[in-house]
């Protein structure tokens, strides 16, 4: 009866760490020359409906030399058990000390998980900060969308990769295994790691700063170090490495489905959006290649659903025919079909109609801004009018349900947005009445996010609006959004507050996130954990305002914290579109067959890749 | 449509599931094993598997039962290998027959069930001590149990009634407790409450936790148990 049999029993949901589930792969330890332990910094329902764990947990354990196992956040139930133990952080398969492994990889989807790496790393007995670890210790990496700004991490983590991981791990796995056969010193290591394009050493850079404080470059410390580190893309997803056999959780997860990436990246260019950018440019799978993993993936997991799933599904040139043969396909068998985001027309209710023959849920839109003026400054390619005709006619087919995403806060917001927010869902729910929904069961559900300026984006320069302001916006919506059948909820702003400090921080933000660890921040994404006050202490007492960082207007000519960080996307191209928003501007999407010259495909000589309806 | 009855154990991670997630599992499980599994009608259709008797997530079960109907009649040994194969590690099939339409439904069957539980104990102690302190727990006129009612308000009952047979014995370290109680709906008895009853009484230096086992699931015929097989 080991500790962590007796634990077990005592916390909520123990299945999140007591792994064994179907697909998983467990190696023999001794008989592989890396091991490496992927850690998610949140908890298991969140890690395990992450593609990129799958992806990556394939390729590694493909490798006859290698092994990955995994490792989430624990909950702090779980937590407490451990510590007040002495029980330190383990993996799922071998049940070993995370510590034992060779390499330790975070995958940062979201910048309020940071609190959770400095909790994982001290709970798995391994010091905080990079310069404090040696030989002795796993080598710890991160990547995902996080690392596009990976500044405030920087103390903590030994090496980023930028992009897409799939594409540079066997590189990357390669030259470790090389260094270590040659005997390196952790030092030499990084240096053999520096020769795998997209790999980013922090240490190895300087930070300058002016004498206001400001930060004038990242520059190389040392002779060899690029000057700026470019992203990773994969040129044709067909060929890429996709996990076939999952793993298949026991305890059910925030998306417990069988996921098929349809595509990756997306035309659109909203302006606030990171992913659009980052994942530049847009490649689409061919049908045939779809349909072979959907089958693969469902005799493999047994899941009742296949998810086509991408930024923008209902872009995916031949969605209509692949969504017709994977029902026509499964729908026998008692397998669903789902898209995860669909666009506010027509085409979208008519695809909704066909993959819902079986079930029928809420639908999902995402106007995000309630006038057509503000969505022309964003970029969203939708009009009031495309929503409200499509809404109709989901009503008229039956949903009951709808669910309408909006962001506040966006440049050049004024009350007259927030009028159109609560307008538009008050004539959604005239449009339910109209169509016969019964009273009792028509529900509109309005979600409304702050908008959070993120790093490589159109928008980068722009302010969040201060948290007082977002206060008073969402007590200003929630008292214009009553009534029978409206729903309104909201994010936490003074979590988006954090997340914006983060999103553009920079390296002295390191000291704000121990100060953060040492008060006990974890879990930060979830607002039954988050506390603004312990935040904003953190920030306090390593002399840093939050506002400095989330409120403030950037420069143009300002440089900025991940400016070496290169994500392929011009800054020039960034400046246009941030022009044009502030003009009214909208912009073409580039599937529409022209090149609105975002500088991505020359720089990285890769282009869009459509595959045929 | 044809209906099968199967014997497993739940047990190693599989143990940690809880009563929802394994129906999850099995209905994962058939669909991988090809198995042309039977839905409910309507609005929200569900597999149709159907458990004997929901076990505690942590406890382990050697001798579990459940029904699965399918849409096509098949061997049993063919349903058998199929499943066996596709099941996740620690749910592990024993023996699965066919069974006639008008077989009853296992949930309404059960009636008592067999537990085992281990820990560590702390000081030696001999078997005579370990068979006393049940006895002398046996003797009291009444158990009593607290346990929170849905409103949080406190409610006392006996639990003496619903044990039907208890014993412990010793192996070296390890003692071992067993234990036959009243389950399902015509009266039920969670092993934890008689476990936490029977410690707090014996004062018996248990260490840590007891390992918990349910070693099978049975109808009655008058006093004497019935294999679920024949319901
Ligand atoms: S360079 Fe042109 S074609 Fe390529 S992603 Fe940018 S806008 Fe699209």
């Amino acid at each position: 009866m080991d500790v962590i049999e007796q634990i077990l029993p005592e916390v909520q949901r123990p299945a999140r760490y007591a792994g064994g589930e179907w697909n998983s792969v467990r190696k023999d330890w001794d008989g592989v020359d890396i091991k490496v332990a992927f850690a998610f910094p949140d908890a298991y329902e969140v890690g395990m409906s992450h593609l990129g764990l799958q992806i990556l947990y394939w390729i590694v354990n493909g490798r006859p030399d290698a092994l990955m196992e995994r490792v989430f956040a624990p909950w702090p139930d779980m937590e407490e058990e451990m510590r007040s133990r002495g029980l330190p952080l383990f993996s799922l398969e071998s049940r070993r000390p995370v510590r034992d492994f060779d390499i330790l990889a975070f995958t940062l989807q979201y910048e309020m998980s940071f609190s959770n790496i400095l909790n994982m790393l001290d709970l798995a007995g391994i010091p905080l900060m990079a310069e404090q670890r040696d030989e002795k210790f796993p080598l710890v990496i991160a990547g995902g969308p996080c690392a596009f700004n990976p500044e405030p991490l920087a103390g903590f983590i030994d090496l980023f990769v930028i992009g897409e991981g799939e594409e540079v791990i066997n590189e990357f796995l390669d030259a470790f295994l090389e260094a270590k056969r040659r005997g390196l010193s952790r030092q030499g290591l990084l240096f053999e790691a520096l020769k795998v394009p997209g790999v980013y050493v922090p240490s190895l850079y300087r930070v300058h700063y002016g004498e206001d404080g400001s930060v004038l470059k990242v520059a190389p410390a040392v002779e060899g170090v690029p000057e700026r580190v470019t992203k990773r893309v994969v040129r044709d997803l067909n060929g890429a490495p996709f996990p076939l056999r999952p793993v298949v959780p026991f305890t059910e997860i925030v998306h417990d489905r069988a996921m098929v990436e349809v595509m990756r990246g997306c035309t659109r260019g909203c302006r606030f959006c990171q992913a659009g950018v980052l994942y530049r440019p847009v490649r689409e799978k061919k049908c045939e290649t779809v349909l072979e993993q959907a089958a693969g993936l469902v005799r493999n997991t047994g899941y009742g659903e296949i998810s086509l799933t991408s930024l923008s599904t209902s872009d995916y040139t031949p969605v209509r025919r692949a969504v017709k043969a994977l029902v026509d396909e499964y729908a026998r068998q008692g397998v669903n079909v789902s898209l995860p985001s669909l666009r506010a027309d027509n085409f979208s209710v008519e695809l909704a109609k066909e993959v819902q023959r079986v079930r029928r849920s809420s639908l999902t839109f995402a106007p995000e801004a309630g006038t057509q003026r503000l969505r022309n400054v964003i970029n969203k390619g939708v009009t009031g009018e495309d929503l409200l005709k499509t809404v109709s006619a989901a009503f008229r087919e039956g949903w009951q349900a709808v669910k309408l995403y909006f962001m506040i806060g966006l440049p050049t917001e004024t009350d007259e947005d927030l009028d159109g927010i609560a307008g538009l869902a008050g004539e959604v729910l005239a449009l339910g009445r109209q169509a016969g929904v019964p009273a009792g069961r028509l529900r509109v559900t309005v979600s409304v996010s702050s908008f959070v300026p993120k790093a490589h984006t159109p928008f980068q320069w722009e302010p969040q609006a201060p948290l007082p302001a977002l206060k008073q916006k969402q007590a200003y919506l929630s008292g214009k959004l009553k009534g029978r059948g409206l729903a309104f909820n909201y994010h936490d702003a003074g979590l988006s507050f954090i997340e914006a400090a983060f999103a553009r921080g920079d390296r002295r933000l390191g000291a704000v996130l121990v100060n953060a660890f040492k008060l006990g921040c974890k879990f930060d994404g979830w607002s039954e954990h988050f506390s603004l006050s312990r935040w904003l202490e953190a920030f306090r007492r390593a002399g840093l305002n939050p506002e400095q960082y989330a409120n403030r207007r950037y420069g143009y000519a300002e440089p900025l914290p991940w400016d070496h960080i290169d994500s392929g996307v011009s800054k020039e191209y960034l400046i246009l579109e941030h022009r044009r928003a502030m003009a009214g501007l909208t912009t073409l999407d580039c599937r529409a067959g022209s090149c609105t010259g975002c500088g991505l495909c020359p720089a990285l000589a890769a282009e869009p890749v459509y595959a045929e309806a | 449509m044809p209906r099968y009855r199967m014997m497993y154990a739940k047990e190693g991670p599989a143990r940690y599931i809880s009563h929802l997630d394994l129906l999850r599992a099995f209905e994962r499980a058939v669909r991988r094993a090809g198995l042309p599994l039977a839905f409910t009608l309507g609005f929200n259709p569900h597999p149709k598997i159907a458990f004997a008797a929901p076990l505690g997530v942590g406890t382990a079960g050697e001798r579990e039962f459940a029904d699965l109907e399918l849409t096509a009649n098949m061997p049993p040994e063919e349903v058998a290998g199929a499943l066996g194969r596709a099941l996740p590690e620690g749910l592990r099939l024993i023996e699965l027959r066919a069974v006639a339409d008008q077989a009853g439904a296992l949930m309404a069957a059960v009636d008592r069930a067999t537990y085992r539980a281990e820990a560590i104990l702390s000081r030696p102690v001999s078997a005579g001590e370990a068979e006393r302190a049940v006895a002398a727990f046996l003797s009291m006129p009444q158990i009593l149990v607290e346990k929170k009612g849905r409103r949080g308000e406190k409610k006392v009952r006996d639990i003496k009634p619903g044990i039907l047979a208890m014993s412990a014995r010793v192996n070296d370290d390890i003692i071992v407790v067993e234990a036959e109680l009243k389950t399902g709906s015509s009266g039920n008895v969670r092993f934890e409450e008689v476990l936490d009853a029977f410690r707090e009484k014996s004062r018996l230096p248990v260490e840590g936790r007891f390992s918990l086992y349910r070693t099978g699931v049975y109808a009655a015929r008058g006093k004497e148990k019935k294999s679920l097989w024949h319901v």
